[in-house]
């Protein structure tokens, strides 16, 4: 259907080798290897502190690693700077856990500040953008079902709400990739469930590539093709959905988890598992 | 895949028409709307004072040959004795701090009724706010030359005059700082059955202390640089000493007083940053950041156990606790102040209070008078549009989060702190040797001296802005200037205009004391109609100011509720 999307590259969309990174002591990643095929939506499963956030910020540049290479849509990330690396950055969609909309604007201008890479000069107000944005934008919102919202502040929305619009943002950039960084963590069930069934649903419509990092077990398995579990910056697993046992789970936790996590967590992966008892349904 | 999405682009899609025929129509704000014209009549009002008041720089220039007679008039620098230079500069310091400190320990009170959250009612509220503007709107100056007329000389009437008249901004930040706490762990002691009283002091006071010291650190370095101004009126201290020297046409020596305050108040400014900095943490200019946990020892026994181990932080902080106090007694000690005069001063004040009633216009027109004022108003006007410009400029420079590297924003600090330092009252008696008497003077002194402070608040706002939604700008590839006009000006815009005007707010009464020295508008009438005892004038003059300022205030406030 996209047919700006023709000319993608055959190798992994998104490509790390042998990547590590330390702040001060601490060691955030260790040397971590990862490659994301076209199209494939993958979950970073973690606790807070394994490195997720860390290794999702590489592949948008906003950090660059201590050691390893990064490399996406083809492009070497820490290599590039200044003009390049804002349009590679514009062709990525990063979703955050506290939305990051400026609550003093409105929910349209919020939309239209992503279509900042493609335009020259600093915007301020609706009118600095060209009326062409601002359909899209009205477009975007109507997609994410809050086209009525367009006009109110953006911190009057609720926080369910406010995802919508950074989604909206998100699609002005017309993206390939797709990163989400704890989603859902701030928000209450109904609207996690919300966000991730239109993530999902607009992944599968723009064919994106979607890497998002998550911490719910159950949430990971029902939701994604590929689970990446990290723990204390090390990848400790990476499988398919359909074919994740309990003990590769248990890997993310360590060795210090009890029996009774244990017990809990293998609830969790039978009744997720492909014709286990109530595979939940993702729009698709 | 059924669910077609309008791409991007197509404008004259029947899908985008149909969006744009759904969507809601933006809706006109009338409030924000009608402050908005407020705004720009202001600020072409001030275009007009600007060009009324014919700042030239080409004539400022040609007035260069007023400079160089000036400088060879001086002949040479003079210091006074090196004991007297003491004894002067430990008096200045001394008298500024116990006047700042009266006006902390009176601004507690005040704040806590006039903080929304604290006040026993919404009455009690209205008059601990205008108590507040009241103290803020009459200058410390006119105080002093009040009081000056009630007691006998010596150190009291500048204390007093500096205490009042920092009530007025030390209660408003403070009861801004308390109406900003968590409301959270009050909460809890509420809960947990405690009174009100205990409420304020475990559950409020804790998270609005380091905002009353920093903005008692903050006023006495202002009070600082007012006191020179406070020698005129007959306030010991170095401000004296220098209004003597150069009475006496003695300018070494005067600008060796103006070189002696000029350092003085840049040490000031670098103690009271670097206190501020160690105890907000604002050094780092985010949140401080959370104390690692470490592992601690259990004490042997239950003594120990009992008594808080002294950490790093603890000692440093009973440090300066104890450094406060000792200077604090070191000032009332130094000022030698006469305790008497508080009880017998009483008697004295009905007679001089019937002096100051009626008001009126003595031997001038009143259109005269209002034609001062409006000179006033002018400059004010005049010299906050100059600040703002440069400040908007040298302010954004110095902010963390938009300087292009470290070196910038650091030599934008200095030049800041260096701008800060200087007395507005000495610059503008540089410049009226310079340029002559008048508005041009008193504008540019202004306009200078608020680059120094409007600068500064401009930068702090804007190290304050969320850095959450200029991530996001990055991360969608938007540039340095796209995510500053996206992300940073957008969250800071209130902050800003909240300065502005309280920018506009100290230049209206600067604008009145800087009169005093010659620099145009109502204040030479002023200081005229104190020493001719014409006090009735004072009153008129007093009540225009108050009047012009209370507007001002007014306007903040709506300004402040509208763009919020």
């Amino acid at each position: 259907m996209d047919m700006n999307k023709t000319a993608r590259p055959d190798g992994p969309v998104i490509s790390v080798a042998g990547v590590s990174k330390r702040f001060d002591t601490t060691l955030a990643l260790d040397d971590v290897t990862l490659a994301v095929p076209a199209g494939e939506v993958t979950v970073l499963l973690g606790l807070s502190g394994s490195g997720k956030s860390t290794l999702l910020r590489h592949v948008n540049g906003l950090e660059q690693p201590t050691a390893g290479a990064v490399e996406v849509l083809g492009q070497p990330v820490s290599s590039l700077s200044g003009r390049s690396l804002r349009t590679l950055r514009s062709r990525i969609g990063f979703i955050f856990q506290q939305f990051e909309l400026v609550g003093s604007l409105t929910v349209l201008e919020n939309v239209l500040t992503g279509s900042l890479a493609s335009v020259r000069g600093p915007r301020l107000g609706l009118w600095s953008y060209s009326r062409t944005a601002r359909l899209a934008a009205l477009g975007h919102l109507d997609r994410v079902g809050l086209l009525g919202q367009a006009y109110q502040r953006a911190d009057t929305l609720s926080g369910g709400q406010q995802q919508r619009v950074a989604i909206a943002r998100a699609l002005m950039q017309d993206p390939e990739i797709l990163l989400a960084d704890e989603p859902v963590a701030s928000l209450d069930p109904d609207s996690s469930r919300q966000v991730m069934d239109l993530i999902r649903e607009i992944g599968s419509e723009r064919s994106l590539t979607v890497l998002c990092s998550l911490h719910q077990v159950d949430l990971a398995i029902s939701w994604a093709d590929r689970v990446v579990g990290l723990r204390q910056g090390r990848v400790v697993l990476d499988a398919a959905t359909f074919e994740i046992t309990k003990d590769e789970v248990m890997r993310i936790y360590g060795p210090a988890a009890s029996a009774a996590d244990i017990a809990a967590l293998e609830a969790v992966v039978t009744e997720h598992r492909p014709g286990g008892p109530s595979r939940v349904k993702v729009g698709e | 895949m059924t669910a077609l999405h309008t791409a991007p682009g197509r404008v004259d899609d029947p899908g985008a028409r149909d969006v744009a025929s759904r969507a809601p129509r933006p809706p006109v704000p009338v409030e924000r709307v009608v402050a908005s014209l407020v705004l720009l009549a202001l600020a072409v009002a001030a275009v007009w004072a600007l060009l009324w008041i014919r700042l030239d720089v080409g004539r400022m220039l040609l007035s260069w040959s007023n400079a160089e007679r000036f400088i060879r008039r001086i002949g040479a620098i003079q210091f006074p004795a090196p004991a007297e230079l003491a004894y002067q500069t430990a008096l200045t310091v001394g008298l500024v701090v116990c006047g700042t400190a009266l006006a902390a320990v009176l601004s507690v009170p005040v704040a806590f009724l006039a903080a929304a959250n604290t006040t026993p009612n919404p009455l009690v509220r209205t008059v601990a706010r205008f108590v507040g503007v009241l103290a803020r709107a009459l200058p410390d100056v006119v105080l002093a030359m009040v009081f000056v007329l009630v007691f006998s000389l010596g150190t009291l009437p500048g204390i007093l005059a500096i205490g009042l008249h920092s009530v007025g901004m030390i209660s408003k930040m403070f009861a801004d700082a308390i109406e900003q706490i968590d409301e959270g762990p009050r909460l809890a002691i509420r809960a947990a059955g405690g009174s009100r009283l205990q409420e304020y002091t475990a559950g409020v006071l804790p998270q609005v202390l380091p905002s009353w010291v920093a903005t008692t650190l903050h006023r006495n370095d202002i009070n600082l640089r007012g006191s020179v101004l406070l020698g005129y009126v007959g306030v010991a201290g170095l401000g004296m000493q220098m209004s003597y020297a150069f009475k006496a046409l003695d300018y070494g020596l005067g600008l060796g007083y103006a070189l002696v305050i000029f350092a003085l108040c840049v040490v000031m400014e670098f103690i009271s940053s670097g206190v501020r900095a160690a105890m907000l943490g604002a050094s780092s200019g985010r949140p401080a950041r959370r104390p690692r946990s470490r592992p601690q020892t259990v004490p042997s026994d239950v003594e120990r156990a009992l008594r808080r181990p002294w950490t790093r932080a603890r000692t440093r902080n009973t440090g300066w606790g104890w450094a406060a106090v000792a200077v604090l007694a070191a000032s009332v000690w130094v000022c030698d102040i006469a305790w008497g005069d508080i009880v017998t001063v009483w008697g004295r004040i009905p007679p001089v209070a019937a002096q100051f009633w009626p008001p009126d216009v003595g031997a001038y027109s009143p259109g005269r008078m209002m034609g001062a004022m409006g000179e006033t108003i002018a400059i004010a006007l005049a010299a906050t549009l100059l600040s703002l410009a440069f400040s908007l400029v040298i302010g954004s420079l110095a902010a963390r989060n938009v300087a292009p590297n470290p070196a910038v924003r650091g030599g934008a600090r200095v030049l800041l702190v260096l701008i800060r330092a200087i007395p507005e009252i000495i610059l503008a008696i540089v410049l009226i040797v310079i340029t002559g008497l008048g508005a041009q003077a008193g504008t540019i002194a202004l306009a200078f001296g608020g680059i120094g402070l409007l600068g500064k608040l401009i930068a702090d706002s804007l190290e304050e802005v969320d850095p959450g939604p200029e991530h996001a700008l990055t991360a969608t590839g938007a540039s340095r200037g796209q995510v500053y006009a996206g992300a940073t000006v957008p969250q800071g815009l209130r902050a800003v205009i909240g300065h502005t005007f309280y920018m506009l707010d100290t230049n209206l009464r600067a604008a009145t004391t800087l009169g005093i020295v010659g620099a145009g508008g109502v204040g030479y009438y002023l200081l005229n109609a104190s020493q001719g005892a014409n006090y009735g004038l004072v009153t008129t003059i007093v009540g225009m100011i108050l009047a012009a300022v209370l507007v001002v205030e007014s306007l903040a406030m709506w300004m402040r509720h509208t763009f919020r």
